[in-house]
């Protein structure tokens, strides 16, 4: 008997998923929009999840951090203008300035890992806020992308309108009522593929495709 | 006799507080490595040469310490 209905649900799996129009894909490690990234692991990734965005801080959020470490690398060159380790014994002198640049290494070392490895990633399933607020506190905040109730992208100053970058405000149903993103690059469009993925992930649950 | 007094007082400072910076850098160390076990993304082995570069100098500035003052 020849089937009077054939459902197409078998060849959506091999349909182009919407969220793949977007561009901005990059190897570079330091980039802070990465779209469809190549070559990230992450601790709390399934096997068979696919990272979608992979974001950080604006580059330009970084300003401050490298202005206050050129200045205190040169601050030990200003001793010569302005002696006020005279009254200390050469050698003690020269330890002052070695600890100095120590200190100076530490800080910078400190504001670069805090923002490279503070990062938001949206993955096919989740959404993850990874924070390392300091030496030895690790937080990461997930919620499945299912759970988003509203998505609210906010630029709210000179800088970030012409920089383009903002955060992204993500109220979800989870145990964690709130995730921000915060000052990442093109808010718009983080937004606009967030939507996209709710719509996916809604049409998969009504396909009965869900992981 | 006091001033010799002083700066020995001076040195004993300057080597606790580098030695407590050590333990520091030492923690960078860890820290780090958590890091990179949490997030790869291709700069790990140069994050983690950075670190120990760091500790190294430390401690060279340490026993720098320990010898001139």
């Amino acid at each position: 008997m020849p089937d009077v209905f054939v459902s197409e649900i078998k060849n959506i799996e091999n349909k182009p998923k919407k969220v793949e129009r977007h561009t901005f894909h990059s190897r570079n490690p330091l980039a802070s929009y990465c779209y469809f990234p190549d070559g990230i692991r992450f601790v709390a990734k399934d096997s068979k999840e696919r990272i979608v965005l992979f974001l950080r801080k604006h580059p330009i959020t970084n300003i401050g951090w490298i202005i206050i470490s050129l200045l205190m690398f040169s601050a030990p060159m200003a001793l010569d203008r302005f002696p006020i380790l005279s009254f200390l014994p050469d050698n003690f002198q020269f330890v002052a300035v070695l600890g100095w640049y120590l200190i100076t290494i530490a800080f910078t070392f400190e504001s670069f890992l805090n923002w490279f490895f503070s990062v938001y990633i949206i993955t096919d399933e989740r959404v993850f806020d990874v924070d390392f607020v300091n030496l030895i506190y690790r937080e990461i905040t997930e919620a499945n992308i299912d759970q988003i109730q509203d998505v609210t992208s906010r630029m709210g100053s000179v800088v970030r309108t012409i920089f383009n970058y903002g955060d992204i405000l993500i109220q979800t149903a989870s145990e964690v009522p709130r995730i921000e993103f915060e000052a990442v690059p093109h808010p718009d469009k983080v937004a606009k593929i967030l939507r996209e993925l709710r719509v996916e992930e809604e049409q998969e649950k009504i396909e009965g495709r869900v992981r | 006799m006091i001033g010799i007094s002083v700066l020995l007082i001076g040195k004993v400072f300057a080597l606790v507080a580098l030695g407590i910076y050590i333990v520091f850098a030492l923690v960078v160390v860890k820290q780090v490595g958590l890091m990179t076990k949490t997030i790869e993304v291709g700069l790990e082995v140069l994050i983690k040469l950075i670190a120990w570069a760091h500790l190294a100098f430390a401690v060279f500035v340490f026993l720098t310490a320990f010898v001139i003052l």
